[in-house]
């Protein structure tokens, strides 16, 4: 991957994974597919959880597997909203982008 | 180094956050570990790079400074694109090259303006110290000028006194004849020396005060222009 990855994109990425899954999903799933798309490495992932944890974005509970407790992200309202802000930037800003490479540059 | 180890570790390494952000992020890698399989331990542990690493990332975000991750990523880098495919290897040495080419060509932050104000400011700074130096530094000047206007003004003097001294045997000649040609021929003597000696002092001055003069200058501008082409 030539492009960076942003801060705001990583978040916009991990809040589309984690609200994808209604029940909430784990840290270990989240990084796999993360990292079917980005390039990131595996100590990357944990920060942005936290962060977002701490906005009030995700919300996390623990459950049993396996014999074990198991924390899980799930997506809270205003990460919901966080992510539609996201998605509508992100098309804004593609657009744009695709203008260029497509189209020439247009006003 | 083993999941376990790796994980003692690590909570060792985050002895200084607060407990909750300590247990959080355990739990966290703990999770990790253990939905990877045992069968992806390896791999896992290489992936993080280290403990240090793994910590440094989790501490770097608490305390809201930036995580340096090419501090601990060249091992990693290295590994990841030598085994993957060596012609990857070169474009990627190309790009750490391009990258340290533009790096190097970056301007000094500093400009001449900057330089004078940084100089003035020190020199007010150490004003009591630079006094002192300054003081030093023009006595010792005047003391060269002096050494050798003092080296002329003896030469001339010692014409004078043989010149003087020649005419006074001259003087003489009437009374003792044999008393006045000595005194007369020691005058000439002395006349002639003391005339050798101030062409002689005043051309060293001719030679030491204008480099003397050049030196100052020079050590006065270098530190504003730098070093003279």
């Amino acid at each position: 991957m030539v492009f960076n990855t942003g801060a705001a994109l990583l978040d916009a990425i991990v809040l589309a994974v984690v609200s994808r899954e209604d029940e909430g999903t784990y840290g270990y799933r989240i990084t796999q597919d993360v990292r079917r798309v980005i390039d990131v490495s595996e100590s990357t992932l944990y920060p942005v959880l936290r962060r977002l944890q701490k906005d009030d974005c995700l919300e996390v509970y623990d459950r049993q597997f396996d014999g074990r407790n198991r924390r899980y992200y799930k997506a809270t309202s205003r990460g919901m909203a966080q992510l539609n802000l996201y998605r509508s930037e992100w098309k804004a800003y593609t657009k744009k982008i695709n203008a260029i490479f497509e189209g020439g540059v247009t006003a | 180094m083993n999941r376990v180890e790796f994980m003692a570790e690590l909570e060792r390494l985050l002895a200084d956050l607060p407990e909750d952000e300590r247990q959080a992020a355990v739990q966290y890698y703990a999770d990790y570990f253990a939905d990877a399989g045992a069968e992806n331990e390896a791999e896992v542990i290489r992936e993080l790079g280290s403990p240090e690493k793994t910590a440094e990332s989790i501490k770097a975000d608490y305390y809201g400074r930036t995580f340096d991750e090419s501090r601990f990523e060249h091992k990693d880098y290295m590994e990841k694109y030598g085994q993957q495919a060596s012609g990857q290897q070169t474009s990627g040495q190309q790009q750490a090259g391009t990258a340290g080419a533009s790096g190097e060509e970056k301007k000094p932050w500093t400009s001449r303006g900057l330089k004078i104000l940084l100089i003035v400011l020190i020199a007010i700074v150490v004003w009591p110290v630079s006094l002192g130096l300054i003081c030093a530094v023009v006595g010792i000047l005047a003391a060269v000028v002096c050494l050798f206007a003092g080296l002329v003004i003896a030469a001339v003097c010692v014409m004078i006194a043989g010149g003087v001294t020649a005419v006074t045997g001259l003087l003489m000649s009437v009374a003792y004849p044999p008393a006045a040609l000595m005194t007369t021929g020691i005058g000439l003597l002395l006349f002639v020396l003391g005339l050798i000696a101030t062409v002689g002092t005043v051309k060293l001055c001719m030679i030491v005060y204008p480099a003397m003069l050049r030196g100052f200058v020079e050590l006065c501008r270098r530190p504003i222009h730098g070093k003279a082409v």
